[in-house]
């Protein structure tokens, strides 16, 4: 009787595990959350760098050079940081 | 006034009003509610680790679901050298998601919905991962901005470029947070307001959109606070473990 309900509490742990594998193998929280990230990454990095192409322009008085330098820069720089955004997702699979 | 969607984002002070040095430290409805939002945690947390049993209470079980999610994400993240900053990351995941989810009950302010309390938390992990950076690898944690294997001519460009995506981080990491809880609580008020106005024969569809939203909002508190502490664990990990 002792032996068959241990055999039987066995059984339910393997079912139990089973399904608690399933259960975080899709965790789907992680994938909603690295979309949020991309957008704001691609804007933010164009803004600080037209505000650094700013700040230089009235430094050494050379409006507009810098903020269309900075601007593609700021540019480029988003770009980067969401394929590597995207490259860590990659990984983590 | 009260149809104004963005009436709810309106600070005003409680109480006397406060100046020292010229400088207004009155007692307002923001501080309210990150004092309610920092004694509920203190509730939560000491009503889950009053008792340590192996069959855990409710309240212990959320303590305890909540500590392994942030001690997962840390490790996995961040690997074990950032296991000293579990308290820092866990009080900042613990924060953003108590402000976030006291900002979705009727009537209360959410705090988070301001950029100058986000961009304060960004600035402070920015600024503290930058000075850990620095006292754990000295000058040599400038490499991070000098990526391995560009060819010489194009380093300078490549360096501005990563110092400009560096600066980016704490912007974005502000905005994120900020843009998501002010345009989802704007867009409920405005739903909101379209079910009075409608009246009782058209007022059923946008009713419906604001349970749909209130929903999505609630997904959207956790998930924003979620992906400040995740993105903390990240720039720690790149601070602590130089790849580059």
């Amino acid at each position: 009787m002792a032996d068959d309900n241990q055999n039987d509490f066995k059984t339910r742990l393997k079912i139990a595990k089973s399904k608690l594998k399933k259960t975080t193998d899709n965790d789907n929280s992680t994938f909603i959350g690295n979309a949020f990230k991309l957008g704001t990454e691609l804007v933010a990095s164009v803004g600080v760098g037209t505000i650094i192409g700013f700040i230089l322009d009235s430094w050494f008085d050379t409006k507009p050079w810098f903020i269309i330098v900075f601007f593609f820069l700021g540019s480029v720089a988003g770009i980067m940081n969401v394929i590597k955004a995207a490259n860590r997702m990659q990984e983590k699979d | 006034m009260a149809t104004n969607p963005m009436h709810q984002f309106k600070v005003h002070q409680i109480g006397p009003q406060i100046k020292i040095a010229g400088i207004d430290f009155s007692f307002t409805n923001a501080s309210l509610f990150m004092l309610l939002s920092a004694i509920t945690i203190c509730i939560i947390l000491s009503l889950g680790t009053r008792e340590k049993k192996i069959i855990p209470s409710k309240w212990q079980f959320i303590s305890e679901t909540i500590y392994n999610f942030i001690a997962k994400m840390i490790s996995d993240t961040a690997g074990s050298k950032a296991k000293p900053y579990f308290p820092f990351i866990f009080t900042l995941f613990m924060f953003v998601l108590f402000c976030n989810m006291l900002g979705m009950l009727p009537y209360s302010f959410t705090v988070t919905s301001h950029i100058i309390v986000t961009l304060i938390m960004a600035l402070f992990i920015f600024i503290a991962v930058t000075v850990i950076g620095f006292m754990k690898h000295g000058f040599g944690y400038l490499k991070l901005f000098v990526p391995s294997g560009v060819p010489m001519v194009l380093l300078p460009l490549i360096t501005i470029i990563e110092i400009i995506s560096y600066l980016s981080r704490p912007v974005s990491l502000s905005v994120r947070l900020f843009a998501n809880m002010m345009a989802g609580h704007t867009m409920m008020k405005v739903f909101g307001g379209f079910v009075i106005s409608l009246g009782i024969l058209g007022g059923w569809l946008p009713l419906g959109f604001s349970v749909a939203l209130t929903g999505l909002e609630i997904l959207v508190a956790f998930l924003q606070a979620y992906v400040f502490a995740i993105l903390t664990c990240i720039y720690l990990n790149d601070a602590l473990n130089l790849h580059h």
